[in-house]
């Protein structure tokens, strides 16, 4: 997959707003937000539960549309592309760690991180599953299926999966929410060690001060607003 | 394979293990087998009843008369290039030894029949029963203990028996189609003297020729048709309308379409259900990619996977069902049935196909709607106008297929409508009575108030659960009551000495001897002249005009009435208004019956004018008489005073009682007036029960099947509720209800609302019980104290064994986990 330049902006927020219409009225998550991720960095956001942290990643990502505001991705503005467009540019440029995994259970190992790149119609892609689910240490596990598998080997193939595609980009929400300290703290080694060795810009949300602080930059969403945080 | 088939195979294997898919997979089984058996065993009638292209009538045309076909009337029928025949047919009382036997006789000519063949044993070389002769169907061989070579009585004449009828076309219509038959020569008609002018008989001429020539001579012949004639014409698209069969089939297709509307209920909750359990996946195969389209074909794979598995399933099910149904009723089928046509075995995986793709589609529609954002934050796909048309559209075509398949529209949507309301109305009644019977456990058990609370919650879920299962309750009990019931009841409230024998086609010279006989015999009766009549004019002018729209097509208008006349009222009809006439009135008087005057508006002084074959006569109504149709005595709507009938051809009936130990009067009566046509009510009860009988079993079947589809149904609504009850569970035994306690709260739940539902079903199936009582039979409605004993357990019973099957015990630990994950 295509990486871009890195030290260049690769997703930027405009002046970005979101409110939700409810029963009890019109609810502001956030308004006049802006940020600037450089191509190869790391950011963290955090902030406490229901700051607006997920709704936030899904605007970066393209998965929602913002109520003002523009997002780009690569100077592009996500709100001017159809559905269609976005999807392709998930597809090619940015892929996901969620915090419960979301492995298919029918599919072992291998084909979980199979999947995407057989959707990308790669030729080789068993080879390259193989290729990764070894990268993240499960080479001896490649016929497991989730429910025969830790949480913290899921999580791995969560992460094979997302590293196969070759993303510019890698939005984690809460990695190691589900795992343990011991476990969670293997698997962050794991997602920082190949994110350097991919040069993948990497968002990641928690609220893990400890996780926050290997990332390169962290940004508190706050009361609607962001604050960069200092070491 | 490629990555969509082969991700959807993986899909489905695991999915197999869950209810939802299950009880889908049983749904779409029952229905493809429903409709195999309907299809194929329906298809296999038609062939059966049109083999040999026109079987069914024996000719392309057939003109059918209540009067013998004159020369005259021949003369006026252009019957230039055809082939053409005369049958008459008539019921008549045969016998061999002291056995008699009811059967429908059928007088033949050559050449016979002009489409289709008889096959008999042994095969004949010769067409038809040569003089002298006899051919019988095995049921008349059977009953009467009769072998070829045999002699049989019939009338005056004494034929041989010589040949067994295994099938012929030209049955004719109604009763006498399903009536044992048997077939004599026209040379030993007059021999037997069993037929004299008036005699009630259907007279045909069957006309066969090329399509052209057929359509040119239908044209011609409708406006000519009088009024004691009908025209049949070859319906090669609807061969069984009118049919005894045909009606018996349409019977049946109606039966099924509840379970097919249970199992389109039970797949669109299956895949509701299965859907709401797919977002997740949705978003992440779309995250990782896929596009929407994909993901609408790789849940179609699936559907397409499980249809297969079906499909196969449900043929096989559906041969063996239809076999075993053509077994049942073999015996009443008139001949050995062809195979069905190829075509027909494909309707029911045709019509499974459509039920899964049709009601599949609009969730996985939805599902390929569903934001990626679901991931994060779980937002569900969005339910717009998009999603409702859908799902309106969607039905519309269900319905449409159902209706197309079932060939009777208006029958389907009555049922259809009587369904949903019925269904509605006692979802309600169940959600109230459910309710009032827990308020007095809530004031006594700590759990009695967690059950109000839940009845409460779920009432939704008990509407519908309650509507299915009250509705298919009432049905098969009034089927199965009915079955054997009905006609057993309808008889034993008539007095003992109800007349049991009909005589009719009395000829006027053997009124007196027979009146002589029956004297003799110490049997009380009375005989009627019977004089055809048609009713055409009122006061002077023609009576349609001066009616309004429903008067016109009032029944006595529609064909020719059977008048009479007498000097004394008959005992049985007492008088509602009006004087009977003296004996020494000269005036030609009428007496006519409530219904009819108060239907047509007719009042004393009224002057009704009749055609009687041709002649008008002319009379003044001075009196208006009660009838009581059942009570198997001769009746007439219109009695004239004597003397302004006397003139025209007429026959005469009665009827009388026989006590079963005096059965051999039949018997001299037979012997001493061969023509005269006697009539065993009790036979031909007994002949219409049992056909009674096996299309209730048949449609107790397809009930038994729907039950299935019925507790399917109510699996997947109890699955339904699982979710929401395994939560209130957890929180309840967190807060310190004991498993245990939780298990009772659920079986009281189960136990309550089968009990409400077999009580419900109980007062529904003795209202229509009722209704057919005092409406169908006009006789006064008795209780089945056996409903009430048996439906309430039993719907209990299946409640409980039901939701112990679905009920999974929650432990502790496990509690704890479901309430953290929200």
């Amino acid at each position: 997959m295509q990486h871009l330049d890195s030290g260049k902006p690769i997703i930027e927020a405009h002046d970005v707003a979101k409110s939700f219409n409810t029963q009890a009225g019109k609810v502001e998550l956030f308004t006049g937000l802006s940020l600037s991720v450089e191509a190869g960095e790391s950011l963290a956001i955090i902030g406490r539960s229901g700051a607006g942290k997920s709704t936030l990643l899904s605007l970066l990502a393209g998965l929602d549309t913002p109520t003002s505001g523009h997002v780009l991705f690569a100077g592009q503005s996500l709100d001017q592309l159809d559905d269609p467009a976005r999807a392709d540019i998930r597809l090619r440029h940015l892929s996901f760690i969620f915090q419960s995994f979301h492995l298919l259970p029918e599919l072992d190992a291998l084909d979980n991180v199979r999947l995407p790149l057989e959707i990308q119609g790669a030729a080789d892609a068993e080879q390259q599953a193989r290729h990764w689910l070894q990268e993240v240490g499960l080479g001896a596990r490649m016929d497991h299926y989730p429910s025969q598998l830790s949480g913290g080997e899921q999580q791995r193939v969560a992460i094979a999966r997302a590293f196969a595609t070759r993303p510019s980009v890698l939005f984690a929400d809460e990695p190691t929410g589900n795992l343990d300290d011991e476990t969670g703290h293997q698997i962050i080694e794991q997602l920082f060690t190949l994110n350097a060795s991919q040069g993948t810009t990497l968002i990641l949300i928690t609220h893990d001060l400890e996780l926050a602080r290997r990332c390169r930059r962290r940004l508190h969403l706050h009361a609607g607003r962001l604050e960069e945080v200092a070491e | 394979m490629s990555l969509l088939p082969r991700l959807a195979q993986r899909q489905l294997r695991t999915q197999l293990r869950t209810t939802e898919w299950r009880a889908l997979l049983l749904a779409t089984w029952v229905a493809i087998a429903l409709t195999t058996l309907l299809a194929v065993l329906g298809d296999r009638l038609e062939r059966g009843l049109l083999r040999e292209s026109a079987a069914l009538l024996g000719a392309d045309l057939v003109l059918s008369s209540s009067r013998p076909i004159t020369p005259e009337r021949l003369g006026q029928i252009d019957l230039s290039d055809t082939r053409h025949t005369q049958v008459i047919q008539f019921p008549s009382m045969v016998g061999q030894g002291d056995e008699l036997m009811l059967v429908s006789v059928r007088v033949l000519k050559s050449p016979y029949p002009l489409r289709g063949e008889l096959v008999t044993e042994p095969a004949g070389q010769d067409a038809i029963p040569g003089p002298g002769e006899v051919w019988a169907e095995p049921r008349v061989m059977t009953q009467l203990g009769l072998e070829p070579g045999d002699p049989l009585e019939f009338g005056y004449a004494k034929l041989t028996l010589t040949h067994r009828l295994l099938a012929s076309p030209d049955r004719g219509s109604g009763f006498r189609s399903f009536s044992p038959h048997i077939l004599v020569n026209h040379a030993d008609l007059e021999a037997s003297g069993v037929l004299a002018e008036g005699s009630r008989a259907d007279y045909r001429l069957l006309i066969a020729g090329n399509s052209e020539r057929i359509r040119q001579l239908e044209q011609q012949l409708r406006p000519t048709l009088a009024d004691h004639e009908r025209l049949h014409a070859l319906q090669a698209d609807q061969p069984l309308t009118g049919n005894a069969l045909g009606t018996a089939l349409r019977y049946l297709k109606l039966t099924a379409l509840i379970a097919l509307l249970l199992s389109a209920m039970t797949i669109v909750l299956a895949l509701r259900r299965f859907a709401l359990g797919q977002h997740t996946r949705s978003a992440l195969l779309l995250n990782l990619g896929l596009k929407p389209g994909q993901l609408v074909r790789l849940y179609l794979y699936q559907l397409l996977m499980a249809w297969a598995v079906t499909a196969i399933l449900g043929f096989v099910t559906g041969y063996l069902l239809q076999a075993a149904v053509y077994q049942w009723l073999a015996d009443l089928l008139p001949q050995s049935l062809p195979a069905a046509g190829w075509l027909r075995w494909l309707t029911g995986p045709a019509l499974g196909l459509a039920l899964l793709v049709l009601l599949g589609l609009p969730p996985i529609l939805q599902l390929a709607r569903i934001p990626v954002a679901h991931l994060l934050r779980g937002d569900p796909p969005p339910r717009d106008r998009t999603a409702i048309l859908l799902q309106g559209c969607s039905a519309l075509l269900l319905i449409i297929t159902l209706l197309t398949f079932l060939q009777a529209p208006a029958a389907a949507l009555s049922l259809l409508l009587f369904l949903l309301i019925g269904g509605a109305l006692f979802g309600w009644l169940a959600q109230w009575a459910l309710i009032a019977s827990a308020k007095p456990l809530a004031r006594r058990l700590l759990l009695g108030r967690l059950l109000l609370m839940r009845l409460r919650q779920q009432r939704q879920w008990h509407r519908l659960q309650a509507a299915v299962v009250v509705m298919l309750l009432t049905l098969l009990s009034v089927i199965w009551i009915s079955r054997s019931d009905l006609l057993l009841q309808w008889q034993a409230q008539f007095p003992s000495d109800t007349p049991n024998y009909f005589v009719i086609n009395i000829q006027p010279w053997e009124r007196e001897a027979l009146d002589q006989f029956l004297a003799e015999q110490s049997l009380e009766t009375e005989l009627y002249p019977m004089i055809r009549g048609r009713f055409t004019e009122l006061n002077g002018a023609p009576v349609q005009p001066q009616l309004n729209e429903e008067q016109q097509s009032h029944n006595t208008l529609r064909r020719e009435l059977n008048l009479s006349w007498s000097s004394e009222r008959p005992e049985h009809n007492p008088l509602q208004a009006g004087e009977w006439w003296t004996a020494d009135n000269s005036e030609p008087l009428i007496s006519i019956e409530r219904e009819m005057a108060q239907e047509l508006g007719l009042g004393i002084g009224d002057r009704l004018g009749f055609d009687v074959g041709g002649v008008p006569v002319e009379g003044r109504i001075s009196n208006i008489r009660e009838v009581v149709w059942t009570s198997f005595r001769p009746n007439f709507y219109i009695i004239f005073s004597p003397g302004a009938l006397e003139g025209a051809p007429s026959t005469w009936i009665t009827s009388f009682h026989l006590p079963p130990e005096r059965q051999q009067v039949s018997r001299q009566l037979l012997q001493q007036f061969p023509s005269l046509t006697l009539i065993d009510i009790d036979q031909l009860l007994s002949q219409l029960s049992q056909w009674l009988k096996r299309l209730a079993d048949s449609s107790a079947l397809i009930l038994a099947l729907s039950l299935g589809c019925g507790l399917m149904l109510l699996g997947v609504t109890l699955l339904q509720a699982l979710e929401q009850r395994r939560f209130e569970s957890a929180l309840l035994q967190t807060l310190g209800v004991t498993a245990e306690q939780a298990r009772r709260l659920d079986l009281l739940e189960f136990l309550l609302i089968g009990l409400v539902c077999g009580v419900l079903a109980s007062i529904s199936a003795e209202a229509v019980l009722a209704s057919l009582h005092m409406y169908l039979l006009q006789i006064d409605p008795r209780l089945h104290p056996l409903l009430w004993f048996s439906l309430p357990p039993l719907a209990a019973l299946l409640f409980v064994l039901i939701g112990l099957l679905i009920r999974r015990p929650l432990r502790l630990d496990q509690c704890y986990r479901l309430l953290r994950s929200g």
